[in-house]
């Protein structure tokens, strides 16, 4: 059905690493810390003083993250905006809800609730780059960035969209980061950092050059049995023949267990949450990750988590999971492949 | 393109005015209204009447069977509710389910446990139980895991247009082949946070709301949940399935003009009606009813007659806004508001836009006093959320 072939053609990120490039394939930050704020970039690169000020950090970051995408692939117009977000704008609806909670309900005032629904971040950049096409966002904890670019799959299959600005963004505040340890998502002993991401693409449709890598493949999967889970993966992995296997492995034992199945097979495993850490958006980094890594054919060694450097990065199959519950598979290629 | 056949074999109701579809069925008859003074939220804010729904979080558990200690949030005790009619209506069985998808949009989610506890997250596990509940996901993977193992869950949140949304996703989940069943709509209950918000943009009637009335002061708040069974023509007729109705376009656009305000040519309005009749290859004069959004504030219900008046020109259908009986059930609006126009479609009557009496300058005159014997091929349910995220379903007799 999806006989266009569709390609991702740039992606930005703002995360623990770097912003807005992609050092972290030669020089990566490293920290100890259990929680880790984002790098923030120079906004007044791309804001105006006054939208620097207004708007909250995962706003900020969503906003300059699809702008740079834009410029970099030259679409100024998105045909689509699809964005996931596990929490939205929890600086927002954390303030609100704060004074709600401490000062009772006679003397709110708008401006955080105003910002404070997911679909803030998606409408933003309509209202910014006054996009009146497709615009939908996806909430589905560890794997919304997975439903915002499935939806996105479909959107090429059943609609005449040249492209789509894709992306996820999830800020984590210190309050959020206490609530989030204290049900063992993050912050637990050995487990790689809490962070906060924003990753923005674009995905174009039948591009002759210059893109990344085309998205050959997208499954997901929710609440499989253990032999359901191994059929769907050793099913695609049979069909693929990838170079290595891009996981969401975080040092966690309760989250590595759905990893199991990919670690018993003869495949190389990228742990892409060293560089980046651990949020709801964290995925959407191991898709970036994974299309980076085929554009420059090369694997950095820090990542590689078990068997040997593969010799060509031309096929990697990333798998992502949510609560071992949603999980996700998607096939990225090298083009013309 | 390929263009399967698309028909709805189920539905599933509850909000201010009934517990599922027949009890839905009888107030929309009646032109009864759910709206009435608060009586389950716990909040100050007593002069503002409400629509909710007329059961406590632990009636609700008593009907879908969930103990009474489990960690589970209004919001998800209506969506099971509604989902449990649907999957009836539809005749799915829990084992039909690996094979069926689930899209359910919601925006508030947990928030109503988040704001009673919100203090003891921060302080001590007291009630940690219900931090994990609070997001939008979690919100519809226990709506998905009270029916059984759905094969995919999606959960579109795009604020008061969230279930419409969740609508078209399905629909192209199977217009593209990837499911034959997707089962999808939304679930919001009231809170204080967004009753509380909607106080401080000035947007709240202290009287019953009055859409497209020249008089109206603004929305009351409602909640309920609804799903709609949306199966490829070929596997109803599989399954000697008896569909509803098809659903035969949509349109999804963005008004990308302010975050709480629509446009005054309402742009996004008037996109996402205009490709739902193209998709349908309909023209204007085909469309005998629009279940507008009308959430009854000056800025809303002008936008809205200004984009019908764009498509419709002089010739606007009959047009009601039912959120003047279930008040503006947000998230879960857009499937609630389906229902009503797949239950006006099968029974064919137009439902009234209750309280309405003064005509708004340059405005419409909605449908006033229940008509019934109407027969209606093709109904449009229009859908508006914050930020512009517009959208608009289209639905004709089989």
């Amino acid at each position: 059905m999806n006989v266009r072939k569709i390609f991702i053609t740039s992606a930005q990120q703002i995360s623990m690493q770097q912003p807005l490039c992609h050092q972290w394939m030669v020089e990566p930050l490293s920290s100890t810390e259990p929680y880790v704020r984002s790098c923030e970039p120079n906004y007044r690169e791309f804001l105006s003083p006054i939208e620097s000020r207004r708007l909250g950090k995962v706003l900020k970051r969503a906003l300059v993250t699809s702008l740079k995408v834009m410029s970099d692939s030259g679409v100024t117009n998105p045909d689509a905006i699809i964005t996931g977000t596990g929490l939205g704008c929890v600086e927002n609806t954390e303030s609100f809800l704060k004074a709600l909670c401490i000062d009772g309900e006679q003397l709110l005032k708008p401006t955080h609730f105003m910002q404070s629904t997911h679909n803030t971040i998606g409408s933003l950049i309509a209202i910014h780059t006054k996009s009146h096409g497709y615009n939908v966002t996806y909430s589905d904890k560890a794997t919304s960035f997975e439903s915002a670019l499935y939806d996105a799959l479909l959107q090429f299959a059943v609609t005449p969209i040249k492209n789509a600005l894709v992306g996820s963004h999830d800020e984590v505040t210190p309050s959020y980061f206490t609530l989030l340890k204290r049900i063992g998502y993050v912050g637990q002993p050995g487990q790689v950092a809490c962070s906060e991401a924003s990753v923005a693409m674009m995905l174009q449709a039948d591009v002759a050059t210059g893109a990344w890598c085309e998205v050959e493949k997208m499954e997901m999967l929710y609440s499989p049995q253990p032999d359901e889970l191994e059929a769907a993966l050793c099913g695609i992995v049979a069909e693929a023949q990838p170079d290595a296997i891009v996981a969401g492995i975080n040092n966690e034992p309760a989250n590595d267990c759905g990893y199991s199945k990919i670690a018993s097979l003869e495949l190389p495993i990228v742990a892409y949450k060293r560089a980046f850490g651990e949020n709801y958006s964290a995925s959407a980094l191991g898709v970036y990750a994974a299309a980076r890594m085929i554009k420059e054919n090369r694997i950095p060694q820090y990542l590689l988590a078990k068997g040997d450097m593969p010799d060509k990065v031309e096929r990697l199959l990333v798998v992502n999971h949510s609560d071992n519950k949603n999980y996700s598979f998607l096939l990225l290629k090298k083009c013309g492949l | 393109m390929n263009h399967t056949p698309i028909v709805i074999t189920g539905a599933g109701i509850v909000s201010a005015i009934g517990n599922d579809c027949s009890q839905t069925l009888r107030s929309l008859l009646d032109s009864k209204s759910g709206i009435a003074p608060l009586r389950y939220l716990a909040t100050d804010h007593h002069e503002f009447p409400v629509g909710e729904v007329k059961l406590s979080n632990d009636e609700m558990a008593d009907i879908v069977n969930v103990p009474k200690q489990a960690p589970v949030t209004r919001t998800s005790l209506m969506g099971m509710m509604a989902l449990d009619e649907a999957l009836r209506d539809a005749a799915l069985s829990p084992s039909d389910l690996r094979n069926v998808s689930f899209v359910s949009g919601t925006t508030v989610g947990g928030m109503d446990k988040s704001e009673q506890y919100y203090l003891d997250f921060l302080d001590s596990d007291n009630h940690k139980e219900y931090i994990a509940t609070h997001d939008c996901g979690a919100c519809s993977q226990m709506i998905a895991d009270h029916a059984g193992r759905f094969a995919r869950v999606f959960t579109p949140s795009t604020a008061c247009s969230s279930a419409a949304n969740a609508i078209i996703l399905g629909a192209n989940l199977i217009r593209s082949g990837r499911a034959d069943i997707v089962v999808a709509g939304g679930a919001e209950c009231i809170t204080k946070y967004h009753l509380n918000g909607f106080n401080s943009l000035m947007i709240l009637d202290e009287k019953p709301c009055r859409p497209f009335d020249a008089t109206r002061a603004g929305l009351n708040l409602g909640e309920g949940a609804a799903y709609v069974v949306l199966e490829s023509e070929d596997s109803a007729r599989r399954r000697g399935a008896s569909p509803w109705c098809s659903l035969s376009g949509w349109g999804n656009a963005c008004d990308a003009f302010h975050q709480t305000a629509s446009s005054d040519n309402g742009e996004g309005a008037y996109l996402a009606m205009k490709q739902a009749l193209e998709m349908a290859a309909l023209a204007p004069c085909d469309i005998d009813y629009i279940n507008a959004h009308g959430t009854g504030t000056p800025n809303n219900d002008a936008s809205e007659t200004v984009a019908m008046k764009r498509l419709f020109g002089s010739m606007v259908p009959a047009v009601s806004s039912t959120k003047s009986m279930t008040g503006h059930t947000t998230s879960a609006s857009g499937a609630i508001e389906m229902v009503i126009c797949m239950l006006a479609l099968r029974h064919s009557f137009l439902p009234v836009n209750v309280n309405w009496a003064n005509a708004m300058p340059d405005g419409i005159i909605p449908v006033n006093e229940l008509k019934q014997n109407i027969d209606l091929s093709h109904v449009l349910c229009n859908s508006f959320g914050f930020g512009g995220n517009d959208s608009s379903l289209l639905i004709s007799k089989r």
